[in-house]
């Protein structure tokens, strides 16, 4: 055997290589199979149903032949893919962890699905994240953002999105802001939480923060969600008559405090809510007037469209994929998530899972990529978004405006706090 | 006359734990031939709801009180072993003993003032404090409040009851939990307390006048399906490696342990096992198919199904064999 | 602590006990009747609400117009299932028990599932009402309107029970509760009777669901709120008797709200549990439960 015959053989047995591998590309790049696990019934199906919408519309701008001003918002499909297709597959976890984490675990066997994207609630998070872990797939954490997610010592896990304490941390730069810029500084607070893990952990940060700040505590009331009347909670939040009313609710318990406060004759000098049921259009359209004003930290601003021009064409998708609605804090952070895998594939150029974790850990994207007021995407060693810097949106004629920071406000704080 | 209805007893329980050892069998193969991971999990859940709805049968079915706090006796079962496991190292193979054992001693607590209610009394009173402790553990800074805890994965290892996937291992893990809960209804049924409990329940003066003290024979019940409800517990918290008060201690979770005994028949020896067979595929399939499609259809499937089996076998899905069996035995005689 | 904000939050406890109240009577009126513990009661309320706003976007009548609209429709609705469905638990022989509390329970996650899938998943409400938004001020005390309707409305529901026990039927009823066979010979029947106590007992959850639909948010699981609270109000007051559904109620609504001005909201919960087991070790039949 010649040296020629040999390098030739080893040429033709790796064109072989590459082009047996090319085919398994290519059929590969035809679908890509992602898993979603969200509540898409039960109590929160709401959040589940428009995480669906969400995600949908993403995927269809990956897929479809558009063209919005962002990553990945051109032409058809993943180019590092020979133009694959993104498929969503969606699995309802009824918000219950062993429900989530076999759903999690049959997407991964079964559908063999490069990735999974959830979930809403933190207790399902978990047990998804657990079992990604064990299976080494990667798990997107949409819009899940309690803080200790991102320090379970796991190596599969990648939050795009800001954590409550980011978000918490934004409230009170708001409020310091805020006093520089009207000489109405905050003295007090009163806080008022559900008592499962998103509200207190929220009051938690909330009460170390302004302690830290110097600011008061003159209430911390905690309840229990999906309770008939929040009528006598709503007497106590008088009595203490803090500058700011800082709650953290979900949108039947927002929609019942609001009211009560209302029927007490109370209106809070500012309200700073921790997103969630503030933020839901349900609860704008159930409170109607009484919403004005309400401010919320958010990781999405839909008014900043001169800073992130894709923002309409992104919410019209959205709105005609089934919707009905705008975009909102947690809608954006879903359909941002989707677009953090999907450039994570468009780089590693394969469906592998290791590639697929490098090219997540190498990510790199400019905020103005996004919908998202961010700086950027690029995660730490525990898979947490640096970049992702919350903003505070506020209720102003209907609207919600981002006044918090300034650099991307599109409206000045209505702020009367002084007595 | 007494010597053949004996015989015929005796024959009878031969049966069973001939069947038992049969079906067991059966279920120990059944993983192997299924490939499907998603079925083979399927199964898991349905082996520890049968676990856990015979245990709930001995109080509800064989005492005749209708428990509907039993998810209190699963929360501890799950929190001391989680507890002890994560906090001390202690493996949950001794752990989910340990729980059985607190969560004995609840239900014997429970029942305590609980047991001098009746009927529907006592129904409503076991749901109430079911829920004061789902209430207290979520305000528990000590056992981690709302928050719940997480069972981090270390490695592979039996004494850890931990697993890379655990289906496979749990498969076994739970079908032991099952048969040795069926076990202990068995020797129960053919126990001096089997027969105290049946004759407490088809009559309470009838049961008086034969000289049983009730109220302690109904918390001998409690106890021992207290502390078979509360191991099953431990079992589910390895399983799924995340335990909170939402998953572990909620009234729906008390309405699922006791549903399969309900379905399957109530009272009987293989009505659990039934029971879980048929309810927990039809529950998550249908969750699985219709849940995300359009939302609401998997919930009028299940409560339809729910309905509908309870009209149409009130004694329970065991009927359709016993009805067999007695043809069959008829045909013999 | 000032004595008008003590007095305060006592009446609107109590008048909220009195929309709890309202929400038992018909659990406990069935339960007297004939015995069954109807887990899908919560589903029922939840049906009231979703028919008021539904009528109310349609038609934009008012849901205190509504109200015997709604109670009518409830009515019809309490018979079609008496009909269909409870008539045949009561002909079962084994497990009558089991059988009547799976069903219903049963019924009730297929009412949930059914409004999930007609009416999504949001969060609705009615917010043009004309009691929405108003409030009584006696000096200092405020009361919002649509609660203190709610707790009048529900004292009329309970004074036409009471009425009603006084009429020809009401001794139907009452000869029917205690003697389901014997009645037939004096040309009662049974089925007739059983049916229209569903209907009144439903009818009854139907004006609650209407009074409730005025400042409450609607949503398919709303029911559940208020269903665990009956059950325990009805177990309190006595399984069957409808003045101890009212004094419970009264009881609950005043527990709650003390146990959250004076203790923590977030146990107030705990409050009424424990008044409820407490009341329940002294008289095990509850406050006025015969039988």
């Amino acid at each position: 055997m010649t040296g020629v015959r040999r390098r030739q053989l080893l040429a033709g047995a790796a064109a072989i290589g590459v082009g047996t591998g090319f085919a398994r590309r290519a059929r590969a790049a035809e679908e890509i199979k992602i898993g979603a696990v969200f509540p898409l019934s039960g109590n929160a199906a709401a959040i589940g149903q428009d995480a669906k919408h969400a995600l949908e519309t993403m995927a269809d701008i990956i897929n479809g032949d558009h063209d919005i001003p962002m990553l990945l918002g051109k032409g058809g499909g993943l180019s590092g893919l020979a133009g694959a297709r993104v498929r969503l597959l969606f699995a309802d976890s009824q918000n219950n962890p062993q429900i989530a984490r076999s759903a999690a675990e049959r997407f991964i066997t079964e559908d063999r699905v490069v990735a999974v994207i959830g979930s809403y609630t933190s207790a399902t998070a978990v047990t998804i994240s657990q079992i990604c872990n064990r299976y080494q797939v990667p798990y997107i954490s949409a819009d899940n953002s309690s803080p200790s997610l991102n320090k379970q010592g796991l190596d599969w896990f990648f939050r795009p999105s800001p954590t409550d304490i980011d978000f918490t941390k934004a409230m009170f730069d708001g409020f310091a802001a805020f006093g520089e810029k009207t000489g109405e500084k905050v003295r007090s607070i009163a806080i008022i939480h559900e008592n499962s893990v998103f509200g207190s952990d929220s009051a938690k940060l909330q009460a170390s923060l302004a302690d830290a700040a110097g600011i008061k505590v003159l209430a911390n009331i905690s309840y229990q969600a999906n309770i008939p009347s929040l009528a006598v909670e709503a007497e106590r939040l008088r009595a203490a008559d803090a500058d700011v009313l800082m709650p953290s609710s979900y949108t039947s318990d927002a929609i019942l405090l609001v009211r009560a406060m209302h029927d007490v004759g109370y209106t809070p000098r500012a309200i700073m809510a921790q997103d969630a049921g503030f933020i839901d259009p349900a609860f704008i359209a159930a409170v109607g007037p009484l919403a004005e004003g309400v401010m919320s930290r958010s990781a999405f601003a839909i008014d900043a469209v001169k800073e992130r021009p894709a923002i309409p064409a992104v919410n019209r998708l959205f709105r005609a994929s089934g919707a009905n609605k705008d975009l909102n804090d947690l809608t954006a952070r879903e359909l941002t998530a989707l677009q953090v895998l999907a450039d994570a594939l468009d780089r590693a150029k394969s469906t592998n899972n290791l590639a697929l974790r490098e090219a997540l850990r190498a990510t790199d994207i400019q905020g103005d990529q996004t919908i998202m007021p961010w700086a950027g995407v690029k995660f730490d060693a525990t898979g947490q978004n640096m970049k992702g810097n919350p903003v505070i949106l506020q209720q102003q004629k209907g609207e919600w405006r981002a006044v918090f920071p300034f650099e991307i406000a599109t409206a000045p704080p209505i702020w009367h706090i002084a007595r | 006359m007494a010597g053949v209805v004996r015989g015929t007893l005796a024959a009878r329980r031969r049966r069973e734990v001939l069947l038992g050892i049969a079906i067991l069998a059966f279920l120990a193969v059944l993983p192997l031939g299924i490939s499907n991971v998603y079925l083979r999990g399927l199964i898991v859940l349905a082996l520890l709801y049968a676990g856990l709805s015979q245990a709930w049968n001995i109080l509800g079915g064989y005492c005749g009180q209708i428990s509907l706090g039993h998810a209190l006796y699963f929360g501890i079962g799950a929190y001391t072993s989680t507890l002890l496991f994560t906090r001390l190292g202690i493996s949950p193979l001794l752990g989910m003993f340990a729980g059985g054992l607190f969560s004995g001693l609840a239900a014997f607590l429970v029942g305590l003032p609980c047991f001098r209610l009746s009927g529907h009394y006592y129904a409503i009173a076991t749901l109430v404090i079911g829920m004061m402790a789902a209430l207290l553990a979520a305000n528990w800074d000590f056992i981690n409040a709302a928050e719940g805890i997480t069972i981090s994965f270390h490695g592979e290892s039996w004494a850890d009851l931990a697993f890379r996937t655990a289906i496979l291992p749990f498969h076994y893990v739970m079908l032991a939990y099952a048969a040795l809960i069926w076990l202990i209804a068995w020797l129960i049924e053919g126990s001096r307390w089997g027969f105290f409990w049946r004759a407490v329940k088809d009559d309470v003066a009838a049961a008086r006048s034969l000289g049983i003290s009730i109220y302690p024979s109904k918390l001998a019940a409690a106890a021992i399906s207290g502390a078979a409800t509360g191991i099953g517990g431990a079992l589910y918290a390895q399983y799924v490696g995340f335990i909170d008060p939402e998953s572990t201690l909620d009234l729906s979770l008390s309405v699922l342990i006791a549903l399969p005994a309900v379905v399957g028949g109530i009272g009987t020896l293989w009505g659990p096992l039934l029971g879980a067979a048929v309810l927990i595929p039809v529950q998550q399939l249908s969750v699985a198919w219709l849940g995300s499609a359009a939302g609401g259809i998997d919930l009028m499937v299940y409560g339809a199904l729910i309905m509908a089996l309870a009209l149409a076998r009130p004694e329970g899905l065991v009927s359709f064999f016993q009805a067999r069996a007695r043809k069959e035995a008829a045909g013999h005689g | 602590m000032s004595a008008t904000l003590i007095a305060q939050v006592a009446i609107g406890g109590l008048l909220m006990g009195l929309v709890y109240a309202v929400v038992a009577a018909g659990l406990t009126l069935i339960f007297g009747l004939m015995d069954v513990v109807n887990f899908a009661h919560g589903a029922l309320l939840m049906v009231a609400m979703y028919a008021t706003l539904l009528i109310h976007r349609a038609t934009g009548l008012d849901p205190l117009v509504q109200l015997p609209l709604v109670a009518l429709l409830l009515f019809g609705a309490g018979v079609v299932i008496y009909r269909g469905l409870i008539a045949r638990t009561l002909s079962v022989r084994v497990n009558a028990g089991m059988v009547q509390i799976f069903v219903t329970f049963g019924l009730s996650i297929f009412l949930v599932g059914a409004a999930e899938f007609l009416f999504g998943s949001d969060f609705q409400s009615i917010n043009a009402s004309f009691l929405g938004g108003r409030s009584l001020a006696f000096g200092a005390i405020i009361l919002p309107w649509p609660l203190v309707a709610s707790g009048i409305v529900a004292l009329l529901v309970f004074l036409g029970l009471f009425l009603l026990s006084r009429t020809e039927f009401g001794h139907a009823l009452e000869a029917t509760r205690e003697d389901h066979e014997a009645v037939a010979l004096i040309g009662i029947d049974r089925d007739r009777v059983f049916g229209i106590g569903w209907g009144i007992g439903t009818a009854s959850v139907g004006i609650a669901g209407v009074m409730l639909a005025n400042f409450y948010y609607i949503a398919p699981d709303v029911g559940t709120n208020f269903a665990l609270i009956a059950y325990v109000t009805v177990a309190l007051g006595g399984f069957g008797s409808i003045f101890g559904a009212l004094i419970a109620g009264l009881i609950i609504g005043l527990v709650e709200a003390l146990t959250a001005l004076f203790i923590d909201p977030a146990l107030k919960q705990i409050g009424i549990f424990l008044i409820y087991l407490a009341v329940l070790m002294i008289r095990p039949r509850g406050l006025f439960g015969h039988l």
